[in-house]
């Protein structure tokens, strides 16, 4: 026996949205950045899911590209974050303001 | 025939450029030998070429004539059988006018130069250059206006001595007056340049050519083939304009007399000798055209009658010695026009002579004068000077006697050369035409009168009585171990006028002499010697060979009993005038303000300035201001700014679309991603 599909999108669409739900609430950017890896690997569960549906490679490939991409954006993403901290001592994302029109 | 015409040309353009670029840098004595070098050779030329043209008098213009490079050469301009190719060459015209010209221009535009020398010594270094290169381009381009051989060219040289004589009336720029009387000048100028533009306009629509005649390179000319008709005579009159504009005549005289806030040499060069009687040349050199209008001809006689009596009789009540000789010359003028209108354009030609050395040799006494006594120009407060002043004093008497008609000096033969020919002229026509010339030549005679009486009201008033100033401003440091008793009032400034130094009394003695001799080239038929008249012998070709001209003018003859009745009106008159001046002010000039309405007319000059001040410049201000308000101000100013109001306002509300709360951008971006989704959801 197999585990429908559309249990696994329910789960991914689940995760999704804990992810937005993060990024929207939360002021820790590194609480941020673990919600947006929560929304980048809910969209990985989704694609393995309809790559074994489809009995199809594609999906599993993007899965690899979107890992790939997630990594060097958490490095790129730390290190700024790092470098604020060091400036500003405080890492709160609704301090960091001063783009306000 | 080696022509040097390029050369009279081109020396002074290049002294107006080396003074121009590096005037600033130079030592004085530099300055004066470019300025004078480049004018003196250039006279020398001008010499060389009047004595060729004299050995061998041209057969037809193109023997004289030089082209230098062909400018424009455009296919067939329009269609059908008038179809003509444009063709403008830059070309040098050496024909007896010009070479007469030329003579006048750069002879006494070199003595001045020579005389500035010394008038303009208490300028500071750059301004000292800037004079001496202001004059060398205006030698340039008068030399340009009286040797071109197009209707183009004599355009750009129009242009050019206009735009000099502003540069040089305000010469003095920190001096608003001076500003005001050069923008004036300019202004009535180019109302004249517009009047020869449209003239040159119409003539080559007519003739499809702007040559003045078949020039070396076979292009064809246009006064040769003058033919009579409407279009004719409105060419004539619009080249009218711009001599009325160019040489001071009613009704464009006005700026003559402000142009005295120029430098006095630059008064008795550009606003006496040369540059004003560019419209004596122009109708000389355009005879064809008005010979064939009687029309356009009587105006011009006309108003140059008007204008001599008009302008006589404004400077019988001037005060300022500068405004009364250049109303005279406005007068004097009128007397060169009122010749031309009689078809007697040599005479016209040499009381232009005459006029420059006398009128000229006026100007530089007066400026001798107004130097002497640093600066004042107002004759209530001369008087005496012939004592300090002696060279001054003879050559300023000299003149006066010459342009008072006074046998045997130069104003003598050409002022009655003038009037035998109106009179002739007038008894020649029949109908009111005659009559019409009668008035003119009475006109001549009681302006010769009045040209007499002010002219020795100014000797009096200037050289004679006691002195009524209080002496030079500027020289007024004491010397030593004099101390001068003050108890007649300003005789201590008295003792402090010197005469001139001798760079400025040699151009004065020199031009006495030609004052006195120049008058000696025109005719002699009075006293017998009728084959004398070599000036007269000298023009004809240009106004009598068909080459030139395609009618002939045939002067009318002078019989010799007319003559001698205007010569001995005219001397009667002057004498009467003479001793009118020296029995009114034998004691000295004393100014009397009269009540008197007639007086007060014409002291006033007749109101023409206030009039036009009124009718004119008011309500053109007045306009300005009301167009800078509404139309500057609140249409223009107001409608951009209410563009950048609307754009304002609208970035305002924007801009707090900006909250700089990242989650705020990511919920635009999660709602544009969910709309993004149900587009493509509900589009299936």
């Amino acid at each position: 026996m197999s585990i429908p599909v559309s249990w696994y999108l329910v789960v991914s669409a689940i995760i999704f949205t804990i992810g937005i739900a993060g990024v929207l609430i939360r002021r820790n950017p590194l609480i941020i950045f673990m919600s947006i890896e929560l929304m980048l690997n809910a969209v990985n569960l989704s694609f393995v899911a309809f790559s074994h549906y489809l009995d199809s490679v594609d999906g599993q490939m993007f899965v690899f590209l979107v890992l790939t991409v997630a990594a060097a954006e958490v490095v790129v993403g730390l290190a700024i974050i790092v470098s604020i901290f060091r400036t500003r001592r405080n890492i709160d994302v609704d301090d960091m303001n001063i783009l306000r029109g | 025939m080696t022509n040097l015409t390029v050369w009279i040309l081109a020396l002074p353009l290049l002294g107006f450029v080396i003074l121009s670029l590096a005037g600033r840098a130079m030592a004085r004595p530099a300055v004066l030998t470019v300025a004078l070098g480049t004018t003196g050779i250039a006279f020398l030329f001008a010499f060389l070429s009047f004595l060729s043209v004299h050995g061998t008098p041209p057969s037809s213009p193109a023997a004289g004539d030089q082209v230098i490079y062909t400018w424009v050469n455009s296919g067939a301009v329009g269609a059908g059988p008038n179809a003509n190719p444009l063709i403008i060459s830059f070309g040098l015209l050496l024909d007896p006018l010009s070479a007469v010209m030329l003579m006048v221009v750069t002879g006494v535009g070199f003595l001045i130069h020579i005389y500035s020398a010394g008038y303009m010594h208490e300028e500071s270094d750059g301004e000292f250059s800037r004079f001496f290169s202001y004059m060398n381009f205006f030698i340039f381009a008068m030399v340009l206006l009286v040797s071109a051989d197009n209707f183009l060219f004599l355009l750009v040289g129009w242009g050019l001595v206009g735009l000099a004589s502003f540069l040089l009336i305000g010469f003095w720029y920190q001096r608003r007056s001076a500003t005001a009387a050069a923008l004036k000048a300019l202004v009535i100028n180019i109302i004249g340049d517009f009047g020869l533009m449209i003239a040159i306009f119409l003539i080559f629509k007519t003739y499809g050519t702007l040559n003045f005649y078949n020039d070396s390179n076979g292009t064809i000319g246009v006064l040769n083939q003058a033919a009579p008709g409407l279009t004719t005579t409105a060419i004539c009159l619009l080249l009218f304009i711009a001599c009325a504009a160019k040489s001071a005549q009613l009704p464009l005289y006005m700026w003559l007399p402000d142009a005295m806030e120029g430098p006095t040499p630059v008064s008795a060069l550009i606003h006496a000798a040369t540059m004003v009687t560019a419209g004596v040349y122009l109708v000389a050199r355009a005879h064809a055209f008005f010979e064939v209008s009687p029309t356009a001809l009587l105006i011009v006689a006309v108003l140059g009658g008007l204008t001599a009596i008009f302008a006589a009789s404004i400077a019988v009540f001037q005060l300022d010695i500068k405004r009364v000789l250049a109303y005279s010359t406005i007068s004097q003028l009128g007397y060169m026009f009122m010749s031309e209108g009689a078809h007697d354009y040599s005479g016209g030609m040499f009381h232009l002579i005459t006029h420059a050395y006398f009128k000229a040799l006026l100007f530089l006494a007066a400026g001798a004068v107004i130097h002497a006594l640093g600066g004042e120009q107002d004759m209530r407060k001369m008087g005496g000077l012939r004592h300090r002043l002696k060279i001054t004093f003879w050559t300023f008497l000299i003149a006066a006697l010459a342009i008072s008609g006074i046998p045997p000096l130069s104003g003598f033969w050409s002022k009655d050369e003038i009037l035998g020919s109106l009179l002739a002229h007038a008894s020649a026509t029949p109908g009111k035409t005659g009559d019409i010339f009668y008035l003119l030549w009475a006109i001549g005679l009681i302006t010769a009168g009045l040209t007499a009486f002010y002219m020795f009201r100014l000797v009096m008033g200037i050289f004679f009585g006691r002195y009524r100033g209080s002496g030079p401003a500027q020289h007024s440091e004491e010397v030593e171990g004099t101390e001068i008793e003050e108890h007649i009032q300003g005789h201590g400034g008295f003792y402090r006028i010197y005469e001139a130094p001798a760079v400025m009394t040699i151009p004065l003695i020199i031009l006495a002499i030609f004052s006195v001799i120049g008058g000696w080239i025109g005719s002699f038929a009075l006293f017998g010697a009728r084959n004398w008249h070599p000036l007269e012998t000298f023009l004809s070709p240009v106004f009598t060979n068909p080459a030139w001209s395609a009618t002939p003018v045939a002067s009318p003859a002078v019989s010799l009993s007319a003559q001698w009745l205007s010569t001995g009106l005219s001397v009667g008159l002057g004498v009467l005038g003479i001793l009118g001046a020296v029995a009114l002010y034998r004691k000295g000039f004393e100014y009397k303000e009269s009540k008197n309405d007639f007086y007060q007319l014409v002291f006033h000059k007749y109101y023409i300035d206030e009039l036009l001040t009124a009718i004119l410049i008011n309500p053109l201000l007045w306009f300005g201001r009301a167009a800078s308000q509404l139309l500057e101000g609140d249409v223009l100013d107001g409608g951009s700014r209410g563009v950048a109001w609307v754009f304002g306002r609208t970035s305002a509300g924007l801009r707090r679309l900006q909250t700089g709360y990242m989650r705020n951008y990511a919920l635009a971006i999660l709602f544009g991603v969910i709309l993004i989704v149900i587009y493509f959801a509900v589009r299936g």
